[in-house]
């Protein structure tokens, strides 16, 4: 009895459970379509994405809901809430009726009664259905306006337009109505890293030295095949079984055509694009081109360089070469130094990095290291940097007088100075263990004006005011009465009648900057000296004297080398010796012009040009194609790519059928671009018919001139 | 009856008149009296007036009854007499407009006047006419080219230059571009609505005979037929004052292109170093007038020219003035007497730094690359014509005229130094100019027939053949007649009609030349514009000449509008109102 009761509820279960088990997986739906769509639409992702979100929505919908969770209780409750003729007492069928009471097991049997005549209706259940439904509806039609808004680009279902499987390799191709398919296997060679792929297509890109594996299905049984390279190579095609399978393979490393010869008949003409790799690109980032390293600074360098390269690097270098002492007594010394980086792994893209220690490497001051970064990729294709220079600051050579002395007269006396207070300053530190702290400080402190005192000196040079002198001039000149409101001349004891400070001096801009350099240079020795810091001071000191060095070298005034004419003869002066016994050399030879090689395409264009107007080959006309047709394959093999159409025109030409204008303007074309602009060569002006008449004016004008 | 209505109405209108007057004087307020007799009396005058059918006389000029419009391509609708005979000889146009009559020349009314509408005709159909004066009603210029120049036959290295003018209606710009072998070239753009010249240039890569085409926002305009014919090599004599780098660089850029180069430089004195490529060796220790005469250009140091003992300089100034040789003069420091080959070239060389490099103005292109040219510079005088200017303007080549012969002369010295530096365009633009300049004219005969108008296929042309023996011409195979010009003996005159697309070929006593003919759809707003001259001139030159001497005229009575008399009578009567009322 009230096992139908119970069967009735768990079918209403049932019901709630499909109902909402449906709307899960139709919300899904119309996620997964509406962010698929427009994801294929706005970004041109793969359309399995779309099928990838719908999954993911219907796992999260389907778990953070639960369906199967509702028990018969639910159920029971709901249809006495809902249903007044049960009067409340669905749930007790679900109870058993071993422990009800008789006014329990009245009700149950009247609920039972009520429950089999009842008509329950869909509509609760199917609520959240429908609104999923309507969802659907509207991602669908969003999804269908989105994709005729914006025009989409030709993918297939599972990829993007933009993988490489997928890439349009060169125009659409003819093949030979004999075959029935085609697969090529461009397996790659080693050193770049990458597995075989193959192609229905007979238009290939390849790698350099890759190797091709041509298979081909023919639809009837074929005697012979061949494939021709750049029209000159020949390879047949091995027959695979039964004469409708063929295969051949070669290696890739030109670029060029081919063409698929079977039983005699020749297919277009197919392009092989190459590959080629590049050798390593190397681009160091520290240090500069040239480096100086100052006295006090620390000797040591730090390269840093980024190395890449199309498919791996196998390995990097730093090539040192130091160079010790100076004129005939100079001594090189080669160190292969490793970087910290292992190119184990052969990754495209490294950043290296190396701290050299100079004086691990022997070297001293006045010493100069050559560096250069060597790459080389997996396919042993080295290349390497410029020459980088390290040079360490000799101060022996800096304090050497023969510079200055042998030079221009550009008051040595500075420079002296300069040289005097690195001097005195390296003297004091060496003797700052036997002095006691004040006397120390009191003689670093007599530096710091002694470079005082130079930097105003050459301030001066500058334009700089005087600091020695403050205040007003004297007055003394204004004594005389006659001067009384005599203005310009107070103003000019008042004011600095001189020119601009940053114009007034005898330099130029580059030197006026250098020397402004030194000054500060100056002011900061000075600052250390007066700090009783001599050692801090002594870079600063040792900077100012090498810009001063520099500074002398550059008024060495610079002679540019110009093209020289030997000024004629003058034999009235000269040559009056005896010159019946020299000979008078001469001299004869033919210079044939270089021959143009590029007149057979020249001639072609005349036959053309008549071609356009009258579609007919004469014989003649045909050699002269023939030639131009060698000439152009010649062309096409190096760059398949951009003359390939034009060959395979001008074949269609040769091949006497009916000429089209489309196929006399690509070859056209092609021969326009290829042409180099002509040689410019002088040239003299025709003479035009008029039976004397231009001479005979000449001659009557010098007539009536004389 | 007429006459009598005339008197009637006279008669009545004075006893009016004096009747009213009478009224006026008679009344007692006399103020403004006089004013009111005379509006009576105008009043009375108009009255008749009306009354009266009063005409004038006057006598024009009769008009033609009868006129037929011939309409042609191009012409305005709106702008037509519907009244008149419409006829075309276009069958276009009978088409487009079913009821205008088709009719050959030949058959226009005699007797009518003949108004034409339209771009006009062409000048053969004009001759038809045979002379009856038209009215010639002119289109608007239609849009397109309306007019085009570019020499088109060249020699390799010569730059093809296309200059006309575009007129272009249409609110958008358009862009011209010049192909050649399906290749743009160069392209220019046209301003909406403006009517603009163009210059297009390129420098022809092909040899032999290549139709260009300008086309405008991809419409093609027209063909353009160039033929690039080679160079044919010159021959060169150069002497030099001293062996030095520039002859020598000249000498092998010109022998290396295969041209015949003799050198002579002086070594020592009266000693000469001499060499002789692609051309026979021969004494060139002394100059005469044979051994220039094998030469197209000679170029030389100017100390070496001025020294030259007399019998040289006479046989070079014969050579120059009489048979066209080329000299090309480098001015160089030596002093001493100065020759005639210096007029006209005064030097200038004032001391001091030399000036920088600059780029030079080559014909008016500028160079690639600078060039140190030193100090020296030419001051201009008239009659010369400037080659190559540099900084600051200053003249560095110069040329003038000397006889049938031409000089150049140069302060360049130092022009292989582009040479070295790799440069080689700008030296070889630089040498080819002034040494094509120079060159004594060659022995090929230029262009030798022209048409006086676009010849077209299907449509008869003029040509003008140039030749001085007897001129028997066959174009493609077909004997022509030629007729001699009256004054010009050299001249011929030829008709010939071409009946396909293309190259035309003229052959005329062992030579050949060609023209092009243009399908008929090829620039036809130039057509169009030759058409509406040609037929101006032939309505300028066939002007009505009976309209002078005996104009058809007739009197005509025109009758004098009444409105006027009412005005007066009005304004007579309201001033006799207004009176009556104010007083």
């Amino acid at each position: 009895m009230s096992k139908q009761g119970v069967n009735r509820i768990e079918s209403l279960r049932r019901r709630w459970i499909a109902y909402q088990l449906s709307a899960d997986v139709v919300l899904a739906l119309g996620i997964g379509l509406l962010t698929g769509g427009l994801g294929f639409y706005l970004m041109a992702l793969p359309v399995i994405w779309g099928l990838i979100i719908f999954a993911v929505a219907l796992t999260v919908l389907v778990f953070t809901h639960k369906p199967w969770n509702v028990h018969n209780s639910d159920i029971a409750g709901y249809l006495s809430k809902e249903y007044p003729d049960l009067q409340e007492s669905t749930d007790l069928l679900l109870q058993p009726a071993v422990h009800m009471n008789t006014l329990q097991l009245l009700a149950r049997s009247q609920a039972k009664v009520a429950l089999d005549g009842l008509k329950v209706s869909h509509a609760y259940f199917a609520k959240r259905f429908k609104f999923a439904v309507l969802l659907l509806l509207g991602a669908v039609v969003l999804v269908w306006v989105v994709g005729k808004v914006i025009p989409h680009h030709h993918t297939g279902v599972f990829w993007s337009g933009d993988k490489e499987s997928a890439k349009v390799i060169g125009p659409s191709e003819k093949v030979l109505p004999q075959i029935d398919g085609v697969e090529l296997i461009v397996n790659p060679p080693a050193y770049t890293g990458k597995g075989k792929r193959t192609q229905d297509r007979f238009n290939l890109t390849a790698e350099e030295g890759a190797v091709v594996h041509w298979s081909i299905k023919t639809n009837i049984v074929i005697k012979k095949a061949y494939l021709i390279f750049n029209d000159k190579e020949r390879i047949a095609l091995r027959n695979m079984g039964e004469g409708t399978e063929w295969s051949a393979s070669r290696m890739i490393d030109k670029p060029g055509f081919y063409q698929v010869s079977i039983d005699g008949k020749l297919s277009d003409l197919y392009q092989m694009q190459v590959v080629k790799d590049g050798p390593p690109v190397i681009h160091v980032k520290v240090p500069k081109q040239y480096t100086y390293i100052d006295a006090g600074e620390v000797q040591q360098v730090n390269i840093s360089a980024a190395l890449n390269d199309d498919y791996g690097i196998a390995n990097a270098l730093i090539i040192a070469t130091v160079a010790k002492g100076r004129g005939e007594g100079v001594k090189f010394k080669e160190y292969k130094l490793n970087f910290n980086t292992t190119f184990g792994d052969r990754k495209a893209q490294y950043d290296v990095q190396k701290l050299i220690r100079l004086p691990a490497l022997n070297m001293e001051p006045g010493d100069e290291l050559y560096f250069y970064v060597q790459a080389q990729d997996t396919h042993q294709q080295q290349s390497r940097t410029d020459v980088f220079t390290v040079a360490i600051q000799d101060t022996a050579e800096l304090l050497s007088m023969d510079g200055v002395l042998s030079g221009a007269n550009l008051k040595p006396e500075f420079f002296r100075s300069e040289r005097q207070i690195i001097i005195d300053a390296e003297t004091l530190l060496k003797e700052k263990d036997t002095i006691s702290v004040e006397k120390f400080n009191a003689r670093s402190n007599d530096l710091g004006v002694d470079q005082k005192l130079l930097r105003l000196r050459y301030g001066k040079f500058l334009g700089e005011e005087d600091e020695t002198v403050e205040g007003p001039k004297g007055a003394d000149n204004l004594a005389s009465p006659e001067d009384f409101s005599n203005a310009s001349k107070i103003l000019k004891e008042y004011t600095d009648d001189h020119d601009k400070a940053d114009d007034a001096q005898f330099f130029e801009p580059a030197v006026k900057a250098q020397l402004k350099a030194t000054l500060t240079e100056m002011w900061k020795a000075e600052l250390q000296l007066r700090l009783y810091k001599p050692q801090a001071a002594l870079p600063f000191a040792y900077k100012a004297l090498r810009l001063l060095k520099d500074l002398q070298q550059k008024s060495r005034s610079f002679v540019a080398k110009t093209s020289y004419n030997s000024p004629p003869l003058k034999p009235e002066k000269r040559l009056s010796g005896e010159l019946d016994k020299i000979i008078q050399p001469a001299n004869r030879q033919d210079i044939k012009a270089p021959a143009d090689n590029q007149l057979v395409l020249k001639n072609a264009v005349g036959v053309l040009e008549i071609l356009k107007l009258k579609p007919l080959l004469a014989t003649n006309d045909t050699r002269t194609l023939q030639l131009a047709n060698q000439r152009l394959s010649e062309i096409a093999s190096m760059q398949p790519g951009a003359y390939l159409p034009a060959l395979g025109a001008m074949r269609r030409i040769l091949s006497l059928q009916k000429i089209s204008l489309q196929d006399v303007n690509t070859v056209e074309r092609a021969i326009q671009k290829t042409l180099s602009a002509v040689k410019i060569t002088p040239k003299a002006a025709e003479s035009s018919t008029d039976m004397g008449l231009s001479k005979s004016y000449y001659k009557n004008l010098k007539q009536v001139n004389n | 009856m007429q006459a009598n209505w005339i008197y009637i109405v006279m008669i009545t209108c004075i006893i009016l008149a004096i009747g009213l007057v009478l009224q006026e004087l008679r009344r007692a307020n006399k103020h403004w009296l006089l004013w009111r007799v005379l509006a009576i009396v105008v009043a009375c005058v108009g009255l008749a007036c009306i009354a009266l059918p009063l005409s004038y006389q006057i006598r024009v000029a009769l008009k033609d009854k009868h006129k037929t419009t011939l309409l042609t391509e191009g012409f305005d609708v709106d702008s037509l007499d519907k009244n008149a005979k419409q006829v075309t000889f276009d069958e276009d146009i009978k088409k487009a407009f079913p009821h205008v009559q088709l009719i050959t020349p030949k058959e226009i009314n005699k007797t009518d006047q003949l108004h034409i509408y339209g771009y006009g005709l062409t000048g053969s159909d004009l001759q038809q006419l045979a002379g009856r004066s038209i009215v010639f009603h002119q289109a608007n210029t239609p849009a397109g080219t309306t007019n085009l120049s570019y020499t088109s036959r060249l020699k390799t290295g010569d730059v093809l230059t296309v200059q006309g003018s575009f007129n272009n209606t249409s609110k958008q710009k358009v862009k011209l571009v010049l192909k050649a072998l399906n290749t743009g070239l160069d392209s220019v753009i046209v301003a909406p609505k403006s009517g603009s010249t163009f210059t297009l240039t390129t420098l022809p890569k092909t040899s032999g005979r290549v139709v260009y085409t300008l086309t405008s926002d991809g419409e093609t305009q027209g063909s353009l037929p160039v033929e690039v014919n080679p160079v044919k090599t010159l021959k060169v004599l150069m002497l030099s004052a001293s062996p030095d780098f520039e002859s020598k660089f000249l000498k092998n850029w010109l022998s290396g292109n295969g041209y015949a180069v003799a050198s002579r430089a002086a070594i020592s004195k009266d000693k000469f170093t001499t060499e002789f490529i692609n051309i026979p060796q021969f004494p060139l220790d002394r100059i005469s007038a044979s051994t220039l005469n094998k030469f197209d250009v000679l170029i030389g140091d100017l100390s070496v020219l001025s020294n030259l003992s007399d019998a040289e300089s006479a046989a070079l100034k014969q050579e120059v003035t009489d048979n066209g040789l080329g000299v090309i003069v480098k001015a160089d420091s030596a002093g001493g007497k100065s020759s005639w080959l210096q007029r006209g070239f005064p030097v200038d060389r004032p001391s001091g730094k030399e000036p920088a490099p600059a780029t030079l103005l080559i014909n008016g292109a500028k160079s690639l690359n600078k060039l140190g040219a030193g100090n020296a510079y030419i001051n201009y005088q008239n009659g010369t014509q400037p080659l190559v200017t540099g900084a600051q303007n200053h003249i560095l080549a110069n040329s003038a005229l000397s006889g049938s012969g031409k000089i150049v002369f140069t302060t360049l010295n130092n022009t292989f130094s582009w040479m070295l530096a790799g440069n080689k365009a700008d030296y070889t633009t630089l040498w080819s100019a002034l040494i094509t300049k120079a060159a004594r004219k060659s022995n090929d005969l230029a262009d030798e027939s022209s048409a006086a108008t676009l010849p077209v296929t299907g449509q008869p042309t003029q040509l003008t053949v140039l030749d001085s023996k007897r001129l028997s011409v066959n174009i493609n195979g077909d004997n022509i007649a030629s007729i001699q010009h009256l004054n010009i003996p050299f001249e011929w005159d030829v008709l010939y009609r071409p009946t396909a697309v293309g190259w035309q070929f003229v052959h005329q006593n062992g030579n050949t030349n060609w023209f092009y003919a243009y399908p008929q759809t090829d620039w036809l707003a130039i057509q169009a514009v030759a058409k509406i001259s040609a037929t101006k001139n032939y309505e300028m030159l066939n002007e009505k000449t009976d309209i002078v001497t005996k104009q058809i005229q007739e009197t005509v009575r025109i009758n004098v509008p009444k409105i006027y008399f009412y005005i007066l009578l009005l304004a007579a009567c309201t001033f006799l109102w207004a009176e009556t009322k104010i007083s």
